[in-house]
C-alpha cells in the first residue's frame, strides 16, 4: 500500500512523473545568496540598501512609470537583496539606469535608504559585470557629452540624444512612439531647440583643448 | 497613611487613583483638561476594538470609580508646575486659573499619556490641503452619535457619503524621516475598526485600506481583520500610501502594489490618514517639572524596561501608560493597576 515515495500509481499508471512533465516547475531558486547586496552596498551610494523595508512609497511616487514601462527601485534593491541576479540581468538591466535623479523617493523613504544614490549603485554594479555590452551607457553618454563640449563648446540636446542612441546601437528605440511624442512635448514647451546655438570663435578653443587632452 | 499625587487623568491615571484609593490611600489627581477620561473622551471614541463595545461601557465606570470615591481629590483644569523634596516627601505645586496651592505627596504617578501624530508634516498626503483628507481621531468622532456630524461620515468639503474611502496605515510611524520609527501599535486595529464600522452604516462604499504590515497581535484582532476581509469585503493593498493629489476635482492617490510589482494611481472622495502616536507636550512638560528620563522619541523612560516597568528614574516617582510609549486601552489599564500596586508596596517598606 502507502509507501514512502515520490511516486503515486494509481490504477497501474504512475501519475507524479505525468504531472512533472506536464508542468514546469515554478520554483525559482533554492538558496537566497546576499553576495549581490555585499557587493552594491560597497559601491558609493550603495551603502543604504540593506535599510529598505520593502514598503513601496519609492515606487509608489517615482516619477518614471507614467514614462517607464516596469520602472520600480523596490523591486531593484528587492531582486539585488535575494540574489536574483538572472531577473535583474534578463528583465531590468535596461530600466535602472534611466533613473532621472528627481530625488523624490529619498526625501520620502521612511527608513531613510538613498534610494536615487541605491538605484545609482544597481546601476554601476550591472556596468561594472559588463551587462550591457562593450560599451556602458554611462561611459558612451560621457562620450557624446565630452566630444559636444569639446567640438561645440555646449551641448546640443537634440544631437546629443540622437549621438547617444546611436552610439549604444538603439537609433531604433529613439524613433519609438513615446519617444518622439516626449521629444515633441519638449520642442513645443520650449524644453529643447532644435539647433543649439553657435559659440563665437570656439575653434580656437577647441584646438587648444584637444592639444590639451592629446 | 501618605497621599500619592497622580498626574493625568487618562484611563491610565483613572485607574491608578481608583486602585490606590481602593487600598486605603488618599489621592489627588491632576488633569490639565476640565474633563477625566483623555484621548478616549476627547475624541469622542464611539466604539471600541476589536469588539465594537460602546467606548461608554468601559471609561464611563472608571470615570465613576474615581469621581464617587471620596478619597480622591480631581484637580480638573490643573497642572503640576513644580516639585521639590525627594521620596518618601515631595512637594507639588498645583495651579489652576484660581491660582496655587502646594501639598505633600508620598509618591508620585505620571500618566499623561500621548498626543495624535499631526500630519501637516506629511507634505505629499495633502492634510491641511484637501479637505477630505482627514484624520483617524477625526473620525472617530464622525461616527459618534454625539460628534459633529452626528454619527454619518461625511466629507468635510461638501458634506456627502464618500463612496470609496482609502485608509493610509502608519502615518507619522515607523518613518524616520519625521523622527518616528516606532510603530503605533493601535493604528492597525483601529483603522480595521473603522473600515468595519464604514461599511455597516454604508453597504455599497468601498474601503481600501493601504499597509506595509497588519500588525494584528492584539486579543481579538487577527479575527476582526479576517472579519474584515471576509465578511466586509474591505480590501488591503500592500504597499504604503506615496502621495495624494487632486485630479479633476477628485482626490487621487498613488502607491506600489507590491505584490503586482506595479505602482498605482487610484481615485477616491476620502482619505484616512492612521495617524500615530507621539509623547504629547503634556508628557514632555511633566517629564521636565520632574526631572525624569525621556527616551529618544520623548515618551517616558522606565528604571528598567523589564524588572521595573513602571518605575521612572527618579526614586519615588512611578510612570504608566501611553506616556511611556503607544498602548491600548486594555494594556492601559492593566499599567494602572500595576503602578497602584507598585506604589502601594513601596510606601508600605
Ligand atoms: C484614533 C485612535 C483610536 C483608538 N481606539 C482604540 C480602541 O478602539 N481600543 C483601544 O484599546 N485603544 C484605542 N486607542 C488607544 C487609546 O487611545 C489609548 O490606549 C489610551 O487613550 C491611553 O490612555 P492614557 O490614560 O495612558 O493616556 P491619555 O488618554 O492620553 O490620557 C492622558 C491624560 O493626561 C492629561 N495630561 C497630559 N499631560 C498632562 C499634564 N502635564 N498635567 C496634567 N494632565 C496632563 C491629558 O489631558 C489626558 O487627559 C486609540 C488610539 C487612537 C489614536
Ligand atoms: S521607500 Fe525606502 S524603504 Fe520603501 S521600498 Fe523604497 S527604498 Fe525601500
Ligand atoms: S530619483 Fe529616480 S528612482 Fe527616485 S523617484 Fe526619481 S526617477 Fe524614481
Ligand atoms: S500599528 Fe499598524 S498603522 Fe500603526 S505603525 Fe504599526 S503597522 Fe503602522
Amino acid at each position: 500500500m502507502a509507501e514512502n515515495t515520490d511516486k503515486m500509481v494509481i490504477d497501474g499508471v504512475e501519475l507524479t512523473g505525468i504531472w512533472k512533465e506536464f508542468l514546469p516547475s515554478r520554483i525559482l531558486y533554492e538558496d537566497v545568496t546576499t553576495e549581490f547586496l555585499d557587493e552594491v552596498k560597497k559601491l558609493p551610494g550603495g551603502a543604504t540598501i540593506a535599510k529598505c523595508y520593502q514598503c513601496g512609497t519609492c515606487t509608489g511616487g517615482c516619477t518614471l512609470p507614467d514614462f517607464v514601462d516596469k520602472f520600480n527601485p523596490r523591486r531593484f534593491i528587492d531582486l539585488v537583496r535575494r540574489g536574483h541576479y538572472d531577473i535583474l540581468v534578463n528583465e531590468n538591466k535596461d530600466l535602472v539606469w534611466k533613473c532621472v535623479s528627481c530625488q523624490r523617493c529619498t526625501h520620502r523613504c521612511p527608513r531613510g535608504v538613498n534610494t536615487q544614490e541605491v538605484v545609482r549603485a544597481i546601476a554601476k554594479f550591472l556596468e561594472d559585470r559588463k551587462v550591457f555590452g562593450k560599451l556602458t551607457n554611462d561611459e558612451a553618454f560621457d562620450e557624446v557629452f565630452m566630444g559636444e563640449v569639446i567640438e561645440d563648446g555646449r551641448i546640443d540636446e537634440v544631437k546629443i540624444v540622437k549621438d547617444f542612441y546611436s552610439k549604444t546601437g538603439r537609433l531604433k528605440d529613439m524613433m519609438r512612439a513615446d519617444q518622439l511624442s516626449l521629444g515633441f512635448k519638449m520642442l513645443t514647451s520650449g524644453r529643447i531647440k532644435l539647433f543649439g546655438g553657435k559659440i563665437k570663435d570656439w575653434k580656437k578653443v577647441s584646438q587648444r583643448l584637444k592639444e590639451e587632452l592629446q | 497613611m501618605k497621599t500619592v499625587l497622580v498626574i493625568g487623568g487618562g484611563v491610565t491615571g483613572l485607574k491608578a487613583a481608583s486602585e490606590l484609593a481602593g487600598m486605603g490611600y488618599n489621592v489627588s489627581l491632576v488633569e490639565k483638561e476640565d474633563y477625566l477620561g483623555g484621548q478616549v473622551v476627547k475624541h469622542k471614541y464611539y466604539k471600541l476594538a476589536p469588539d465594537l463595545r460602546p467606548a461608554g461601557d468601559v471609561i464611563d465606570p472608571v470615570i465613576k470609580a474615581v469621581e464617587s470615591n471620596s478619597n480622591i481629590k480631581v484637580h480638573k483644569h490643573s497642572r503640576v508646575v513644580a516639585v521639590s523634596g525627594n521620596a518618601p516627601e515631595f512637594k507639588a505645586k498645583i495651579k489652576n486659573s484660581k491660582g496655587e496651592s502646594e501639598e505633600t505627596f508620598g509618591a508620585i504617578v505620571v500618566a499623561t499619556g500621548f498626543e495624535h501624530f499631526d500630519p501637516i508634516v506629511k507634505q505629499e498626503y495633502g492634510y491641511g490641503r484637501f479637505k477630505d483628507v482627514v484624520t483617524n481621531s477625526e473620525v472617530e468622532e464622525m461616527l459618534n452619535p454625539n460628534g459633529p456630524t452626528k454619527g454619518e461620515l461625511k466629507r468635510p468639503s461638501d458634506g456627502k457619503v464618500p463612496k470609496k474611502i482609502a485608509i493610509f496605515q502608519c502615518v507619522g510611524s515607523r518613518d524616520k524621516q519625521v523622527g518616528n520609527p516606532y510603530c503605533c501599535r493601535v493604528g492597525c486595529v483601529v483603522s480595521t475598526k473603522q473600515a468595519i464600522e464604514i461599511k455597516e452604516k454604508c453597504p455599497d462604499s468601498e474601503v481600501y485600506v493601504y499597509y506595509m504590515d497588519m500588525r494584528m497581535f492584539g486579543r481579538g484582532w487577527e479575527e476582526l481583520y479576517g472579519k474584515a476581509m471576509e465578511d466586509y469585503e474591505v480590501i488591503f493593498t500592500r504597499g504604503r500610501g506615496a502621495e495624494v493629489t487632486l485630479k479633476n476635482q477628485q482626490l487621487s492617490l498613488r502607491a506600489e502594489e507590491t505584490v503586482m510589482n506595479r505602482p498605482i494611481q487610484h481615485s477616491v472622495d476620502m482619505i484616512i490618514l492612521a495617524a500615530g502616536i507621539a509623547a504629547g507636550d503634556g508628557t514632555i512638560d511633566a517629564a521636565k517639572v520632574l526631572g525624569i528620563k525621556q527616551n529618544d522619541y520623548g515618551f517616558l523612560a522606565p528604571k528598567d524596561d523589564f524588572l521595573s516597568p513602571n518605575e521612572s528614574s527618579k526614586a519615588g516617582i512611578y510612570i504608566a501608560g501611553a506616556d511611556k510609549g503607544p498602548l491600548d486601552i486594555e494594556n492601559c489599564i492593566v499599567e494602572g493597576a500595576a503602578v497602584a500596586a507598585k506604589v502601594a508596596s513601596n510606601l508600605k517598606n
